[in-house]
């Protein structure tokens, strides 16, 4: 299955025309490609360039991963057969913290936005029947960024469990990262003080820059 | 010239007892054969070093902070953009023979020659490297080193190894440099032998850090801000990236993603045993 869908800022232009603003938390539809040009088209167009304070596009980014993005399903991935040997609290505590860390990294990441658009390329299958989205980011003067999206089938529609950005896996780097943490600082307890102090710092940082 | 070959024999001599010594001083614990997960789990990190790194890793942060970004953060600031581009062309081309023998050592004909006529069109029309004109006739740059031509020849990583100013690297990977840069870098061959003029070689380091360095910062930077063990942050990240320099750019097999195993998807939608709310 080929798809080639181009987010030009005319094509921005018309979704922006018709998505009414209060419809910011709509379903997620469609096949794993259209789920992905989704996610981009209403980042790029209520996020990025809204005209927005600092503070509510933290808001509108948490709602559009909470939407595209399975974050619980991430976490748990991220913590590998730790998951399951921790204490109840220490599981909610980790994925609120969690949550937090990839909302204001994401935030941040974005607020250096340039007009680049994502082109998506293919969609093939992923070993467990999932998607393997690829596709492109294109800016200005730079390098084309390779970006592909791994999602996994839910009730409701697809969603998104990994980002794998010029190779480099999202949730592979956070649990081998983690990994280092659990066994060498103090197993859940010592992650998810951590994880609590970085979500705070990362909130400070996004409300005074 | 005697003497400078068994200069660089001394050189390398003595940079591989040196590495011996410190592998000795710093071996990671690997945790009891009894619990096969923690064991899986040391395997996959493949950091046998760790506690050498971790240190190296230290003082390369300190050298970095007071030495290295300053420089390359006034270089940023300083020369411009676009000078700035053509002193990474001229770099880029000078080491391309680099990428060349090791395009041979690969097997790949079709891309020695790409390099090779990159080197040729770039040096004489580009104005000895400073303008890719290759890159705009469409041919463009790619780059090779002798770690990566160990693993198309089915040698594994041996274990991380953290290098001051060099930065994330493996045995592999090492050695990879020191036949790179003493063996097939021909500023190498120009600066020993017939002139005996190391500082040749020297400068090219340090420009090659430099433009390194202010190139790659932002990304660092990025990386630190969003982990809390930046050290195992990095350690993941350049593992994955060079499995990727290995694979010549080609995208990830989905058979490489951490797939379904004997605990089920590991991106299920529900954990394997419930928590309580």
């Amino acid at each position: 299955m080929q798809r080639r869908r181009l987010l030009t800022l005319s094509a921005s232009a018309v979704v922006l025309g018709a998505v009414p603003r209060l419809a910011f938390a709509q379903d997620v539809k469609g096949e794993p490609a259209q789920v992905v040009s989704q996610f981009a088209q209403i980042g790029i167009v209520q996020v990025l360039q809204a005209n927005i304070p600092k503070q509510q596009k933290a808001d509108r980014f948490r709602v559009l991963f909470k939407q595209f993005f399975d974050i619980p399903a991430i976490a748990r991935f991220t913590l590998g057969r730790f998951w399951k040997m921790a204490q109840p609290d220490e599981q909610t505590k980790f994925l609120a913290g969690f949550e937090d860390v990839i909302v204001y990294t994401w935030t941040r990441r974005f607020s250096e936005y340039n007009g680049q658009t994502l082109q998506v390329q293919s969609t093939a299958p992923d070993g467990n029947d999932g998607a393997l989205v690829s596709s492109t980011i294109i800016g200005k003067d730079v390098q084309p960024i390779n970006v592909a999206w791994r999602l996994r089938k839910r009730e409701d529609g697809w969603r998104v469990v990994d980002v794998i950005v010029e190779g480099i896996s999202m949730a592979v780097t956070y649990r081998q990262e983690y990994a280092a943490i659990l066994n060498q600082q103090g197993g859940m307890p010592g992650l998810v003080t951590q994880i609590q102090s970085q979500a705070a710092d990362l909130a400070k940082q996004a409300n005074a820059s | 010239m005697h003497d400078t070959t068994s200069n660089r024999r001394t050189v390398v001599r003595g940079a591989l007892l040196a590495l011996g010594l410190l592998t000795l001083a710093g071996c990671a614990t690997p945790p009891s054969a009894s619990d096969p997960a923690a064991v899986a789990a040391f395997n996959e990190t493949n950091d046998r070093l760790e506690p050498l790194n971790r240190t190296m890793f230290k003082l390369d942060q300190g050298l970095d902070a007071a030495l290295i970004r300053p420089v390359a953060w006034s270089y940023n600031k300083t020369v411009p953009d676009v000078a700035r581009k053509r002193v990474s062309h001229v770099l880029d081309n000078v080491i391309s023979p680099v990428t060349f023998i090791n395009d041979l050592l690969q097997g790949e004909g079709r891309r020695a020659a790409q390099t090779f006529w990159r080197l040729v069109v770039n040096t004489t029309v580009g104005l000895g490297g400073m303008f890719d004109v290759a890159d705009s006739a469409g041919v463009p740059q790619h780059t090779e080193d002798f770690g990566q031509t160990l693993a198309v020849w089915g040698v594994g990583d041996g274990t991380y190894l953290y290098l001051p100013l060099l930065g994330p690297s493996s045995i592999r990977d090492g050695i990879g440099l020191g036949v790179d840069a003493f063996g097939f870098d021909p500023i190498a061959w120009y600066s020993y032998n017939p002139h005996n003029m190391q500082w040749v070689q020297y400068a090219q380091l340090g420009a090659e850090l430099i433009d390194a360095k202010a190139n790659i910062m932002q990304t660092q930077d990025e990386l630190k801000k969003s982990s809390i063990d930046y050290y195992a942050a990095l350690r993941s990240a350049y593992r994955q990236y060079r499995a990727k320099e290995i694979r010549n750019g080609a995208p990830l097999p989905p058979s490489a993603l951490p797939n379904m195993d004997s605990e089920g998807d590991p991106f299920a939608e529900e954990p394997a045993t419930k928590s309580p709310k």
